[in-house]
């Protein structure tokens, strides 16, 4: 070398630590400096308040008929036919199940019912124990609508099968036997505020058949129908009752001013009727149903049209946070503050993730309260449609979850936006990947279109379901009617297994390819 | 291993069928500005984006201070780069750009306005980066750079786009800060932009290493033995001089550059064969001239070369 070597300089700077802390500070910087950003946020907010707003107008409702409320206040079905007799303090009744069966020509639905119940009293909505038979899920023991026990598989369309209930104070237990020798134990539930007198006796129900006709100009689902035919022996009543003889009723009807099983009332809604023959056959006839009602507007759901809208914007946003940067060279600045690249994959992560779940909780709250107050005013209102408080599952769950949504759906289009490098490519693919199902779902025939709901982002919309859904209730999960397939969490599961594969495929073509 | 330098060693980079560095050495000590050149594509960038870290090389190393970029703990406070000065977003004011890269490394906010001031741009940073001007673009560059007081600077043409008074000032800026201990390493495809700046040069061609050395040693064999001879009788001089074993090259309407006899020979063989002439000089090389005499050989270079050869 011919050039002298000089002392080196040294910085004057103190050498601070490049921590993640710092990382995230820079990140930070940077997404508030682009003018355009915030200023994207702020409209994305008034955007999802407006459209969830002008969303929930389009929705009104006259209010309906009557509505049944269970015991713990959701509204319920609570349509069947009774053959009952009054039972003082403790006892038990015991029968045979011999037969179920359609009584409309029409096949049978696999959540008929027929067994022996333990209720309040004869209106509707009371409190219940019972425990059934039925042709598609076994012997069931249920109590108060929306709880549900499995008991064995038998057959009853093959195989007479005994069941039991008995009632000890609040105590009520369900039991099945084969042969009426040998016992075992469904469930035993406590009953609070069952009072000293119940009726108690033999039901037969069924919920109305459905039919759903789909095609692009719109869905019809009609209900029709629906009566079994359910026959017993061997009856048994244990304990005091002040009556000798066996009544029936139709607790809920029949007629002009019953309520609809599940589903609007047919028309043709016949009587129910209950046969005793001299040899101690009970044939009872009867339609409804003994369960939770599923079939009313989803108020949380219709509070969240703006979602959709707001996903446009998030998906902007999570976009051009990383390709602004590759488009100008940016990125090479960036790795040489920070050459850990990882690092800063994880710091544009977190400060995407935060900005958005925040103002999108801000715009799903807003906007929920607002949908709220439409949908009040336009007729969905107490009794039938309960106040929905935002710091209460489900509305808490849809509102919290709604906004993680968009923060997600930021995300997913920031680690598609690290691979592909490209804005154009990445927003159309994160749009085909998380509207688009929505908007397939519903031309395609149902299986398909449920199918997409599943597998596709799409899928986290479920998020905002507000209505439980119970196993012993069939639905049927229209796209059009807002239903999802999968639960909220698990739906919202596969967003986030999005999210993560594109944050992974990220990392790996960060850490492999030249900047 | 001392922490200013910036040593290249048996550098190899490929980019699909193209080796665009192939088996590249050298050092930067420091105290000295070190001009890198070539012509474009000869793999100046490339090199510069190993040595931060930003390519990874197929094989030899890229290191600042002896460590890779990767290990460097606190970057900016070890090495200073201005890569490409349209690196900006264009909605960000310049001043919020130094102000994240100042976040990363929790630089006090007053070393922002310091580098700012530095190179001029205290006013133009609170515009957005948009509406700058190529020369503004590289000042911001260039304080990007300084941010962090750095002992090594890697600067890729950065006299690129500035006006006269912007490449004096940027020239003195370079030796200020060498004369400071830093070593300092600038690209060009232009040697005549290192003019007066650089004290080293690293020669590439073909992402291979075709001279390092000092600039004085340069200009020195680069003026050797050749005479500048000005003369309107051009091409009677030409024939006369070829004849007697001389390389003659035009260099202008009147000028010819000799190599192969010495000034006062010359003076004798044009007086003998009585063709006039004007002037008969030693000739001293420009560094434009020395870095031409360098790369004659490489024949990427023939076509672009730019004087016109007799061959003698």
């Amino acid at each position: 070398m011919t050039t002298p070597t000089r002392t080196p300089y040294r910085s004057r700077l103190h050498p601070a630590r490049a921590g993640f802390g710092r990382l995230l500070h820079a990140e930070w910087t940077k997404f508030r400096t682009v003018r355009a950003w915030p200023v994207v946020l702020g409209v994305a907010v008034v955007a999802v308040v407006l459209v969830c707003r002008l969303g929930a107008s389009g929705s009104s409702t006259s209010g309906g008929g009557p509505v049944t409320l269970g015991p713990g206040g959701e509204r319920v079905v609570d349509v069947f036919r009774f053959t009952h007799r009054p039972l003082t303090g403790d006892g038990s009744v015991t029968v045979r199940v011999t037969g179920l069966r359609s009584a409309d020509g029409k096949g049978i639905e696999p959540w008929a019912k027929a067994g022996v119940i333990v209720k309040q009293n004869l209106d509707e909505g009371s409190r219940y124990a019972a425990v059934v038979a039925t042709p598609a899920h076994g012997i069931r023991m249920q109590w108060n609508f929306t709880h549900d026990t499995a008991g064995s598989a038998s057959d009853i369309a093959t195989t007479p099968h005994w069941l039991r209930l008995t009632r000890s104070g609040q105590h009520l237990t369900g039991y099945e036997s084969a042969d009426g020798r040998t016992w075992s134990k469904i469930e035993d539930v406590r009953l609070p505020g069952l009072p000293r007198t119940v009726q108690v006796g033999l039901l037969a129900a069924t919920p109305a058949h459905n039919n759903v006709h789909r095609a692009f100009s719109g869905t019809s689902e009609t209900y029709g129908g629906g009566t079994v035919t359910a026959t017993y022996d061997r009856l048994a009543l244990r304990g005091d009752s002040t009556a000798t003889a066996w009544k029936s009723t139709d607790v809920g009807g029949p007629g002009p001013n019953g309520p609809a099983p599940n589903g609007p009332a047919p028309q043709d809604a016949q009587p129910g009727r209950t046969d005793v023959s001299p040899s101690g056959t009970y044939t009872l006839t009867g339609r409804g149903d003994i369960a939770p009602a599923l079939d009313g507007p989803d108020m949380v759901q219709m509070s969240f049209q703006g979602v959709f809208v707001g996903v446009l914007f998030m998906v902007a946003l999570g976009t051009l946070f990383v390709t602004g940067e590759y488009k100008r060279g940016l990125i090479r600045t960036t790795f040489t503050a920070t050459p850990a690249r990882l690092k800063v994959l994880a710091a544009k992560t977190t400060v995407i993730a935060a900005v958005t779940f925040t103002t999108g909780l801000l715009a799903t709250a807003v906007g929920f309260s607002l949908a709220q107050r439409v949908l009040r005013h336009n007729g969905f209102a107490p009794p039938e449609f309960p106040d929905l408080s935002l710091l209460e599952n489900p509305a808490l769950r849809a509102v919290v979850g709604s906004a993680a949504l968009l923060s997600l759906v930021a995300v997913l289009a920031l680690g598609v936006a690290a691979v592909l490098r490209n804005s154009a490519g990445t927003i159309a693919t994160v749009v085909a990947l998380v509207i688009l199902p929505q908007i397939l779902s519903f031309a395609f025939p149902l299986p398909a279109a449920q199918w997409l709901l599943r597998v596709t982002p799409a899928a986290a919309f479920a998020i905002q379901q507000g209505v439980t859904r119970y196993p012993q209730v069939k639905v049927n999960c229209l796209p059009e009617s807002g239903c999802y397939p999968l639960s909220p969490w698990n739906g919202f599961a596969v967003l986030a297994a999005y999210a993560a594969a594109a944050l992974l495929l990220a990392a790996w073509r960060l850490r492999r390819r030249d900047a | 291993m001392s922490d200013a330098t910036i040593e290249v060693l048996d550098l190899r980079k490929r980019f699909g069928r193209t080796l665009a560095v192939d088996g590249l050495s050298f050092r930067v000590e420091p105290g000295t500005v070190t001009g890198f050149v070539g012509p474009n594509g000869a793999g100046k960038s490339t090199t510069m984006r190993a040595l931060l870290g930003l390519d990874a090389p197929d094989e030899g190393a890229a290191l600042i201070g002896g460590r890779p970029y990767h290990a460097l703990r606190t970057p900016l406070l070890e090495v200073g780069a201005l890569l490409d000065a349209a690196a900006l977003h264009p909605a960000r004011r310049g001043r919020d750009h130094l102000r994240w890269l100042a976040h990363s490394h929790g630089l006090p906010a007053g070393r922002v306005d310091e580098v700012l001031q530095q190179v001029g741009m205290e006013t133009a940073a609170r515009r957005r980066a948009g509406g700058y001007s190529l020369g503004m673009r590289q000042r911001l560059g260039l304080a990007a750079a300084l941010l962090g007081d750095p002992p090594v600077l890697l600067l890729d043409e950065p006299v690129n786009g500035l006006d006269p008074e912007g490449i004096q000032w940027m020239r003195t800026l370079l030796r200020t800060l060498a004369a400071e201990g830093r070593a300092v390493l600038v690209s060009s495809h232009l040697m005549s932009e290192l003019e007066d700046t650089a004290d080293h040069l690293v020669v590439i061609g073909r992402g291979r290493l075709i001279a390092d050395t000092a600039v004085s040693d340069l200009l020195a064999a680069a003026s050797g033995d050749r005479v500048r001879l000005r003369t309107d009788a051009r091409t009677q001089a030409m024939e006369l001089l070829t004849a007697q074993g001389a390389t003659v090259a035009v260099t202008g309407r009147d000028t010819l550059t000799v190599t192969g006899l010495q000034a006062r020979r010359i003076v004798e063989l044009l007086n003998a064969a009585d063709v006039p002439f004007a002037e008969v000089g030693a000739h001293r090389a420009t560094l434009e001239e020395a870095y031409m005499e360098l790369t004659r050989d490489a024949v990427e270079f023939t076509a672009s070369a730019g004087i016109d050869e007799v061959a003698s």
